[in-house]
């Protein structure tokens, strides 16, 4: 295939090259539904992709970022709206940048190519997810989507937001990272950053939100929502019976 | 003349360069939302709000070379006002799209919208009105996108979150949040507090935790 995108290479491959490689995080659940999209990640552009289980996003390229893929079929009829809106939604919550790739929908095998017809619907969806500052990228293939995703990437490193913690954990950093991540709204890799930088939970917990901002490499405003969470007076009062018996 | 500043959109309308005048966008238009033709508007084409514009690239500008490139350039450097590139993306433009998509919004940082023809084109321009019109009666419900403050009660999240720590449980956990009441108390508690709570091996536990 001609893509333009592939043919500038990431980087020269010299030992001494000080930039690190491109890292993007991807949900598990696209290793079923974005294979080639993950394989195209490794192989053709030569991205170091992390399978995890991200919650939200489809994909994280950077500290601030997710993309969300979408196929073009699910946001021409209203059948998948209320799916679609809980899941950006979550995502605006979540991130600091939100991106969805409308990817062409593929045409299995005997199937006569499929034609769409452009809905007003769709353009309403166009509409909003322009007028709440969600970019939007269009891709005809995985691969297409591959290389997107490789430029958004880079992009984003270009900005000082690149991925540069690493990305698997264990051990005691394993439950540290499942606790950070029952804090709510809290992106995966705010979490991840915060596992590196913070010793222990004492110290996070004893952080100012400047100090957490720089640790979670968060927004000023993100960091004074974690602050708050972690200051936050617990009220048994206003817990929901189904969870305070459930344990009993 | 670059002429890429602001300009007063009266409530509901869109104002049009004159060019379009008769156009096929411009007659679909007409029936929907009030167009007004203006023909000092320069690079761009119409109008949405006083903040948004659009910069329509039709197939054969996209065909014919790279003057649009120069268009978009000189308008991102000379303007402030959020620019929404409308392309026409057609089997014979379809070529050019991904290198388009790459200037515009990849490193330009503006909005690409394809649409496959004049039709489609206003189809899509009446639809981003109606949000602004939304957008300006304060009516901000209606974008379901929008980052809303919702007021979660943090108590249920805070109950899941001191279970992550090893050997508490549901029980344990209340326990402790009943005790401590944050968790940044909980935090700095000392391990004789906490063996009051929970016994010594889980007070040592979360101690190191």
């Amino acid at each position: 295939s001609t893509n333009p995108s592939s043919a500038t290479a990431p980087f020269p491959r010299d030992p001494l090259e000080r930039k690190p490689a491109l890292c993007i995080l991807a949900d598990s659940r696209e290793i079923c539904s974005g294979a080639e999209v993950i394989s195209s990640l490794k192989a053709a552009h030569g991205v170091k992709v992390q399978v995890c289980s991200l919650g939200s996003g489809d994909y994280i390229v950077s500290n601030r970022m997710a993309v969300e893929r979408k196929f073009l079929s699910e946001l021409l009829s209203s059948g998948n709206r209320s799916k679609v809106t809980q899941r950006l939604q979550r995502l605006q919550s979540t991130f600091e940048r939100v991106c969805v790739i409308v990817e062409k929908d593929r045409v299995k095998p005997g199937e006569t190519s499929r034609f769409f017809q452009r809905t007003q619907y769709y353009d309403g969806v166009l509409a909003a997810l322009v007028q709440a500052g969600i970019r939007i990228l269009f891709s005809s293939c995985q691969e297409e989507t591959a290389g997107l995703l490789k430029d958004l990437a880079l992009v984003e490193q270009r900005k000082n937001a690149a991925i540069r913690v690493p990305t698997e954990v264990e051990g005691h950093k394993r439950a540290m990272l499942n606790f950070y991540l029952s804090i709510p709204n809290l992106s995966y890799l705010a979490a991840l950053n915060m596992c590196h930088y913070f010793d222990s939970v004492k110290k996070l917990a004893n952080s100012s939100p400047l100090d957490i901002a720089a640790g979670a490499q968060v927004s000023p405003q993100k960091a004074e929502e974690i602050y708050r969470y972690l200051h936050y007076g617990f009220d048994v009062q206003m817990l929901p019976e189904s969870l305070c018996t459930k344990g009993r | 003349p670059v002429t890429a500043g602001s300009i007063v959109v009266p409530y509901g309308h869109v104002i049009g360069n004159e060019k379009w005048r008769g156009s096929e966008i411009a007659k679909r238009l007409q029936g929907k939302i009030r167009l007004i033709f203006e023909d000092c508007l320069g690079l761009v084409d119409f109008h949405l709000s006083n903040r948004t514009c659009i910069l329509y690239i039709s197939e054969a500008d996209l065909v014919a070379g790279d003057e649009f490139k120069r268009r978009l350039v000189r308008f991102r450097n000379a303007s402030s006002l959020g620019g929404i590139v409308i392309v026409e993306k057609t089997q014979i433009s379809d070529q050019y799209f991904l290198a388009l998509q790459k200037l515009v919004v990849l490193e330009l940082g503006m909005v690409l919208l394809p649409v496959t023809n004049q039709g489609e084109a206003s189809q899509l321009i009446t639809q981003l009105v109606s949000f602004y019109v939304r957008e300006q009666s304060k009516d901000h419900n209606s974008n379901p996108f929008l980052r809303k403050q919702c007021s979660q009660l943090a108590e249920p999240s805070l109950f899941r979150t001191v279970q992550q720590i090893p050997g508490v449980g549901k029980t344990k956990a209340l326990l402790l949040l009943q005790q401590f009441g944050s968790i940044h108390r909980l935090c700095n508690a000392s391990v004789k507090e906490l063996e009051l709570v929970v016994g010594q091996t889980v007070a040592q536990q979360i101690y190191t935790f």
